[in-house]
């Protein structure tokens, strides 16, 4: 199992994520943005990181980028998973480093199998 | 008083890029510019609009930021049904483990997101409820679902309604002004429902495929 990083400014998204890996056997550590995020990285690695795109503070797309400079953060799978949909905001995504985009609302089974895909 | 002239130009143009698709006509009695927001849709505004709806068992969130002034709508009720099957627990219910809590919180989420994107803070939003009606038949009360949904996910992200008319067993016609944060509400007890429980009902079908279906997933290595 694994040790995932859930961020999202929203208490209530925080809390559904969180039980669906839970329940899938996993270990959760939440943060409520980016910056949050950031610190929690610096000081314990994550095996996959799910982060919300637009959050105060520090935004999904900015935490991606800075995780990449980070070494153990360099190759660890980074899913967004988000209200936002365009294509614009995907490539965004993908230049900065995302491992895939998860539009919201968010179904719990097909959450887990994605997570399954990219943990390998 | 002279009355208050349309502008010259339509504000369509000054619009939040997410909504320029949306119709809207002019009010010559409120001398606005109104919007109607149907069942699944959300506006939201930085210009002195009137948003409308007409609510059944669905629920509206109006959300302001007034020191920023932008605000707005949502309406949407939730498709009272599970993802996929999973038997839900006691525990999962609590936590929301559904396609109903999923759902109903991308439909917040959105509305507040956009607010958040546009400026506004998450500690000045000012908040209203309203809907909820019990108006379809059948045992469960849908519209008290939808109610007590929307409590318990503004209690959770420490948000607080100011204002809350839900619950009867009427229909409602409202409208928001985001600009003021005004909000007229007209319970509808003297017309017959059947047209809101038909286009509530179509909604509802909708809703239940895109919930069990739940977002686009897209991996960039594939």
């Amino acid at each position: 199992m694994a040790t995932i990083l859930v961020v999202d400014d929203s208490a209530s998204m925080r809390q559904m994520v969180e039980f669906t890996l839970k329940e899938a056997g996993h270990q959760v550590m939440v943060a409520e943005d980016g910056q949050v995020a950031l610190n929690i990285a610096k000081g314990a690695p994550a095996d996959l990181v799910i982060t919300d795109v637009n959050m105060p503070n520090m935004d999904g797309i900015t935490l991606i980028r800075e995780l990449r400079t980070l070494p153990a953060y360099k190759f660890t799978p980074i899913l967004t998973l988000t209200t936002e949909s365009t294509t614009e905001k995907k490539m965004e995504g993908k230049g900065a480093g995302a491992t895939g985009w998860i539009v919201k609302p968010f179904n719990p089974e097909k959450l887990l199998a994605t997570v399954n895909k990219v943990l390998g | 008083m002279a009355p208050t002239l349309r502008p010259a130009r339509p504000i369509k143009h000054l619009r939040l890029p997410e909504f320029q698709h949306m119709k809207s006509y002019w009010d010559p009695i409120q001398n606005v510019e109104v919007v109607r927001v149907l069942a699944g849709e959300f506006y939201v505004t930085h210009c002195s609009e009137m948003i409308t709806t007409v609510l059944g068992s669905c629920v509206a969130a109006c959300i302001r930021d007034s020191a920023v002034g932008i605000g707005g709508m949502n309406h949407f009720m939730l498709p009272a049904e599970k993802a996929s099957g999973r038997e839900s627990n006691g525990k999962g219910a609590a936590h929301g483990l559904n396609a109903d809590a999923a759902y109903g919180s991308y439909a917040m989420e959105r509305l507040i997101n956009c607010i958040l994107k546009y400026g506004g803070r998450r500690e000045n939003l000012e908040i209203k409820i309203f809907g909820g009606g019990r108006i379809m038949g059948g045992i469960a009360d849908i519209g008290l679902q939808n109610i007590s949904f929307v409590r318990s996910y503004l209690r959770t992200d420490g948000l607080s309604p100011v204002v809350e008319d839900v619950g009867g067993d009427f229909p409602r016609r409202m409208a928001y002004f985001p600009a003021t944060g005004k909000a007229l509400v007209k319970k509808l007890r003297n017309i017959r429902n059947e047209t809101i429980v038909q286009q509530e009902s179509a909604y509802l079908a909708d809703l239940r495929r895109v919930a069990t279906q739940g977002g686009d997933v897209e991996l960039f290595g594939d």
